[in-house]
């Protein structure tokens, strides 16, 4: 059934192609720009390559959390038939959104390599796993704002600069060893941190060194979705439908 | 069967909450029809949307052992950026159904022609009720939910609709929410009359009349 709505969604586009192809220019302009300001290495590793690495998965969570506001009422026509459930929306809008930077990530890795720029990958399985990490963590958000953001307004307002905001606590621009302890110890209470740095540790290997736990983000991502589906059962409720 | 059990539903606004249905309870079976009458706002759409289950009611409970139709007329139930073709696809889709089917259906009933080709955005209401009645007739649902507006097409269209809906599915159940006496009339054999919340069920149509006319 899901995948029956996602074809649906993907008919939308005027391709699919759109939803890969935009997290790619953004991540290609990002890093051509870091490029020219620090050069072409830094800390023993690529800029280029850091930067994609960072940027895709980053986009994915701002797409995917900027999407999933108000998400109810844009597809409040759809609700007229009762096997589609609410939790589908959330579900279905994440998924285009996970294959489509997921295929982004591939295929501009595969494309640097051939220009020898991209390194090869040390450890496949760690880049696929700090990918399933932040991304478990970005469709726990998402089934939290959304019920959220229909509740409040506020909510609603704040997402776009609160993703913002989320950008430090990424892991994005920084890797752990990089900073000092104290902020370090601070950072790791966030988990898309984790899964970066899984990422990053699967991408350039040993070299780096990397700071990773494997419980507990998993464990602050359950959590949010546990909230995030109660207050999706609430938010039914009191949904009203034109 | 449908069975409503103490229906209530009130919707909260900005300042305080609008009580619409306050403890409405009835059942309908296989093959009746049943008109619901009540003035504008009175909560008869509110009503027709609890019994599918498109919205949630705040209290009571709605029991369905038939299949049920999405509420037809009130615009929803499509995606107004895909074309005919696609909804109907959609549809045939989440209703489990064979597309190629529920095409041939729709193309011969709705008589739409190319515009399905189109997207039901730029559908003029006329239209989007042949698509919609199309649709839904091609499914098959043992109960339709049907708000008047969308029994006003042109004459060819209502004696379409008369005649799949009434002659060759006269085993089905309707529930037709409407404020004209002269549509429950040619309808229905039974009406749930709708005033402040409560509702109250004539099996004779002229008394229930004679009431709605009172209020």
């Amino acid at each position: 059934m899901v995948r029956e709505v996602s074809t649906r969604f993907g008919r939308e586009n005027i391709g699919f192609l759109w939803i890969m192809v935009e997290p790619l220019l953004f991540a290609g302009l990002v890093a051509l720009m870091w490029q020219f300001m620090k050069g072409s290495e830094e800390h023993g590793i690529s800029v280029v390559t850091f930067t994609i690495t960072g940027y895709i998965p980053l986009v994915l969570f701002r797409q995917s959390v900027s999407r999933s506001v108000l998400l109810f009422r844009v597809n409040a026509g759809l609700m007229y038939h009762r096997q589609i459930k609410i939790l589908d929306f959330v579900f279905v809008r994440f998924l285009l959104e996970f294959i489509g930077h997921m295929m982004a990530y591939f295929f501009i890795a595969v494309a640097l390599y051939a220009f020898g720029i991209f390194p090869e990958p040390y450890d496949l399985g760690f880049i696929l796993l700090g990918w399933l990490y932040y991304s478990y963590f970005t469709l726990a958000v998402s089934f939290v704002l959304a019920p959220l953001s229909e509740m409040s307004e506020t909510i609603e307002k704040l997402t776009p600069v609160a993703t913002y905001l989320m950008i430090p606590f990424s892991g994005t621009f920084n890797m752990m060893s990089w900073i000092a302890p104290g902020a370090r110890d601070i950072l790791l209470y966030s988990p898309p941190v984790h899964g970066m740095e899984m990422m990053r540790y699967g991408v350039f290997g040993p070299k780096l060194t990397v700071y990773y736990d494997f419980f507990y983000p998993l464990l602050f991502s359950s959590v949010m979705l546990a909230v995030g589906l109660f207050l999706c059962r609430r938010v039914r409720r009191t949904l009203a439908v034109e | 069967m449908i069975k409503c059990i103490d229906l209530h539903k009130s919707y909260s606004l900005t300042h305080g909450t609008k009580r619409v249905l306050e403890g409405i309870t009835m059942s309908i079976n296989k093959g009746e029809k049943v008109g619901l009458l009540g003035r504008n706002g009175a909560g008869k759409t509110t009503l027709v949307k609890l019994i599918a289950g498109v919205e949630l009611p705040t209290s009571g409970k709605v029991i369905r052992k038939m299949s049920i139709s999405w509420p037809l007329g009130f615009g929803g139930g499509f995606q107004g950026a895909l074309t005919g073709y696609d909804n109907a696809r959609f549809i045939a889709r989440i209703y489990g159904r064979n597309y190629l089917e529920i095409r041939d259906f729709v193309e011969d009933f709705s008589e739409l022609g190319s515009q399905l080709k189109s997207p039901v955005r730029v559908y003029s209401s006329g239209m989007k009720a042949r698509l919609a009645f199309a649709l839904s007739l091609a499914i098959e649902f043992d109960c339709y939910l049907i708000d008047e507006v969308i029994l006003v097409g042109d004459q060819n269209f209502q004696q379409k609709c008369h005649e799949e809906l009434f002659v060759k599915r006269s085993d089905r159940a309707l529930i037709l929410a409407s404020h004209s006496l002269p549509i429950i009339d040619s309808y229905c054999n039974k009406a749930l009359v709708i005033s402040e919340g409560k509702g109250h069920m004539f099996e004779d149509l002229a008394e229930a009349e004679a009431i709605y006319a009172a209020l």
